[in-house]
């Protein structure tokens, strides 16, 4: 495979879940402000921060904008200069599935062709103004119906390896960054029982794990007990522990028994194996954020030597000139 | 989600009785007005009937359908990035069986006697030495490469895919326009149009009996298989594109996606030994045929133009030792040239021992002193093109111009007259086009490009082609640069 196509389907694969990812906890924080009766700020914020876009936030709109949840949520969904908007999201998806349109199957390239256009036009603009909801399933949608279309109408191969790998390893930073934002956020004791759970299910629903959640723990919800669910259960697809497996076969698949990739692959074999002695119960105050700080240097290493042993530079741009 | 358009028996009149075509001009589809062109009547029965409302929305699902599938083209001109669907107007262009079967035979003569030409002026030069063509045209065409005099190309062939533009007269005679033998494109359109007439028009088409053209991809992979250097048993073929700011960059992709082959850049390429093998994330990997996208200009900077990132360093050495097939072969644009085009019709006499069967379209070459004197005297009547411009640009339409657009040209081809050739205005025959802002049927001009793919074995050209039409009232230009369009071009199976 050329380094250059494997370079657009890992991004590509990155790009997709990340506008799934910001879709969702945008809709479920809208939902958690509704009732949950918490100063806007403290719901608004926590989700900057886990767009890793704070600092571009603050400097454009200042801090009391923090609190503010129509600020926030035009930000990271039609701005055109957050590149981690939506609209920028699916954007850049759309570019690198365009520069593989022949590794792309058909049926994944009009979703996401049709989820750009919509999100430029002015129906987008006029859903978003009247039915919010309705604006984030829409994206929820579009985007799962490109991750699910990725499976079901492409060879499973080292080109669709390379873009799970990419989904996967921006779902592992999401549910880190989520998990250590609201972990800090809650120190136990310092709110009301009930608000507390409130705020735990929010963050359950913001990682799709609220009914996995509740099918593991029989109902019982504590701060300990969700931190343990969405760092290690092997079974829930957006845990970390799951994660990390998942994406070390989808790399060990593309690098057989070649050498480029292996230093990426021993480096995620190591994170997988050192999640795999954490045991629930050390899962407790600043130790969860040691834990996740861990997990989200040891991604950004993984991306970075990825980066450099498959995929190749990013070539300069093409000159025009006129064909036949 | 597109649907079928279910046409319902009505009594009001009919969007074609009101139909007018032009009195000078053949028209596709109808004698004059409400008679039908014999042997389509009947192929044509349900679409003769449709109502304009289905027509509209047919067109709009049609336009939807191309737009969301991103079926587009790069504009030049426009801001970086911008993309355009071609426009579409779903009113077929039809061929009948008999009609189709005289371009056949006419396209594959023709392809014959350039094949011959191009080995020639690469080879011996015998064309050249008998004086049967200027020798001055040939070799100062810009497109012709001296330095690759010599070179044999892997199993002969040079013109793989080619692209013939034929125009169609008042007579209805077919007529070569042009020749484009380097990287002709709008085969993709073809078949995506196809696609689209299939599922917003299904009753009306299934009526007509339309040869299929969605094999093509197939037959191109058969092509440049068959091509590859001898002694490969499993050849690796790949497409080469300059990427996706060309324009036809929607094409380049759908023919590697259809093929099943990799698209590749330039840079994914490299020469060692002169061989040519692609870099993987597993390593270098032997390629053995490009079917490249790229200008002959661009292909390696080693011979050509030393800036161009485009292309691959030593590509034509390993060209020249015969361990990868380029197609099509670099050099062909000696005889895109349009002072060379008119010399084809010389080609068939000199090495084929044959007479034309298809016409062209008789052209003035400004290189020769007679043709040019008529040229600067009638200048007003004819049509003048530089020979080696392409998509509209560089021309004159005589009878449109103004008396400076006159002294201009005058003065061009007085300085270069090898640059320039003449003709007199083709009326462009006509076909009913959909007129969206008068929800009605006009008359505008069409051309049609059928494609032909050539192997060892000889010459296939799909049934069907890219025909173009110039929307707008009263032009004759066709490029989508410049305000063309196209339609779906139903070659009809025979009737018997």
């Amino acid at each position: 495979m050329i380094a250059r196509v494997a370079d657009h389907c890992f991004w590509l694969g990155r790009h997709i879940e990340r506008a799934e990812s910001t879709a969702r906890v945008l809709q479920v924080t809208a939902t958690l402000a509704l009732d949950a009766e918490l100063p806007p700020r403290r719901c608004w914020h926590p989700v900057v921060i886990v767009s890793g876009q704070e600092a571009d936030y603050v400097t454009r709109f200042g801090l009391e904008a923090l609190g503010n949840a129509e600020t926030v949520q035009r930000y990271l969904t039609l701005d055109d200069e957050n590149p981690v908007s939506i609209r920028r999201s699916i954007e850049a998806a759309r570019e690198n599935a365009r520069s593989i349109r022949e590794v792309v199957s058909l049926e994944v390239w009009q979703v996401i062709n049709e989820l750009h256009m919509f999100l430029g036009s002015t129906e987008a603009e006029a859903m978003y103004a009247r039915d919010l909801d309705a604006f984030y399933a829409r994206v929820q949608h579009a985007t799962q119906l490109a991750l699910g279309l990725l499976r079901s109408t492409m060879l499973h191969d080292t080109p669709l390896d390379f873009v799970w790998l990419g989904m996967l390893l921006e779902r592992v930073s999401q549910t880190a960054r989520l998990l250590d934002v609201e972990h800090h956020a809650l120190v136990p004791g310092g709110t009301s029982p009930v608000l507390e759970t409130a705020l735990w299910f929010s963050l359950l629903r913001a990682c799709s794990g609220f009914e996995g959640f509740m099918k593991r723990s029989r109902g019982k919800v504590t701060g300990a007990a969700v931190a343990s669910f969405l760092i290690l259960e092997p079974r829930f697809p957006r845990s970390i522990l799951y994660c990390a497996t998942s994406s070390r076969q989808r790399l060990a698949a593309i690098c057989g028994d070649e050498l480029p990739g292996r230093s990426a692959l021993s480096r995620l074999h190591a994170l997988e194996t050192w999640l795999g002695a954490v045991t629930p119960d050390e899962l407790q105050g600043a130790r969860v954020h040691e834990t996740l700080t861990h997990v989200v240097d040891e991604v950004h290493a993984v991306c970075d030597s990825i980066g450099g042993e498959l995929l190749g530079q990013v070539e300069p741009e093409a000159e025009q000139f006129q064909s036949q | 989600m597109t649907q079928a358009i279910v046409t319902p028996v009505r009594p009001t009149p009919s969007l074609f009785e009101a139909y007018a075509p032009l009195p000078a001009a053949w028209d596709e589809l109808f004698v004059s007005p409400g008679i039908v062109r014999a042997g389509l009547r009947e192929p044509l029965a349900a679409l003769l009937t449709v109502h304009p409302n289905d027509l509209e929305r047919a067109q709009a699902l049609a336009e939807r359908a191309l737009l969301t599938q991103g079926v587009t083209f790069s504009v030049y001109t426009d801001q970086r990035g911008s993309e355009k669907i071609f426009p579409f107007c779903l009113v077929p262009r039809v061929v009948t069986a008999a009609d189709w079967r005289r371009v056949e035979i006419g396209l594959e003569q023709r392809m014959r006697a350039l094949h011959h030409f191009l080995n020639d002026i690469y080879g011996e030069q015998r064309i050249l030495s008998s004086h049967r063509v200027p020798a001055e045209v040939v070799l100062g065409a810009k497109h012709y490469l001296p330095k690759l005099r010599g070179v044999q190309p892997p199993r002969g062939v040079r013109i793989h895919a080619a692209g013939i533009d034929l125009i169609r007269d008042p007579d209805g005679i077919f007529r070569v326009l042009e020749d484009n033998l380097r990287t002709p494109s709008g085969v993709s359109y073809v078949i995506e149009n196809r696609l689209v007439s299939k599922r917003v028009f299904p009753t009306i088409f299934a009526a007509a009996r339309v040869r299929p053209v969605d094999q093509y991809p197939a037959h191109l992979a058969d092509t440049l298989r068959s091509c590859a250097p001898a002694g490969v048993d499993d050849p690796v073929a790949v497409v080469l594109t300059p990427g996706p700011f060309n324009s036809a960059y929607f094409e380049h992709t759908f023919l590697a996606r259809t093929m099943g082959i990799e698209l590749v850049h330039g840079s994914d390429l490299c020469v060692d030994d002169d061989k040519v093998f692609l870099r993987t994330t597993r390593g270098l990997r032997r390629v053995h045929v490009i079917y490249r996208r790229i200008d002959d200009a661009f292909l390696d900077p080693e011979v050509f133009r030393p800036e161009s990132m485009l292309g691959v360093r030593g590509l034509m050495r390993a060209w020249a030792a015969g361990n990868v097939t380029i197609a099509n072969a670099p050099g062909n644009g000696v005889a895109d040239d349009k002072a060379v085009c008119a010399l084809v019709p010389d080609m068939i006499r000199f090495y084929l021992g044959e007479e034309p069967k298809l016409a062209d379209v008789p052209t003035y070459v400004c290189a020769r002193d007679a043709d040019r004197r008529y040229v600067l005297d009638h200048i007003g009547e004819l049509v003048v093109k530089a020979v080696d411009e392409a998509g509209g640009y560089g021309m004159l339409m005589g009878p449109q111009s103004t008396a400076a657009e006159r002294d201009e040209f005058r003065r061009r081809i007085e300085a270069e007259p090898r640059r320039y050739v003449a003709q007199h205005r083709v009326e462009l025959s006509t076909c009913p086009t959909w007129e969206p802002e008068r929800r009605t049927l006009v008359p505008r001009r069409v051309d049609l490009r059928p494609f032909i793919l050539t192997s060892p074995e000889g010459s296939w050209v799909l049934p069907g082609g890219l025909t173009r039409v110039a929307l707008r009232e009263g032009s004759y230009v066709v490029n989508s640069s410049q305000g063309g369009g196209s339609k779906d071009t139903w070659v009809l199976q025979d009737p018997t």
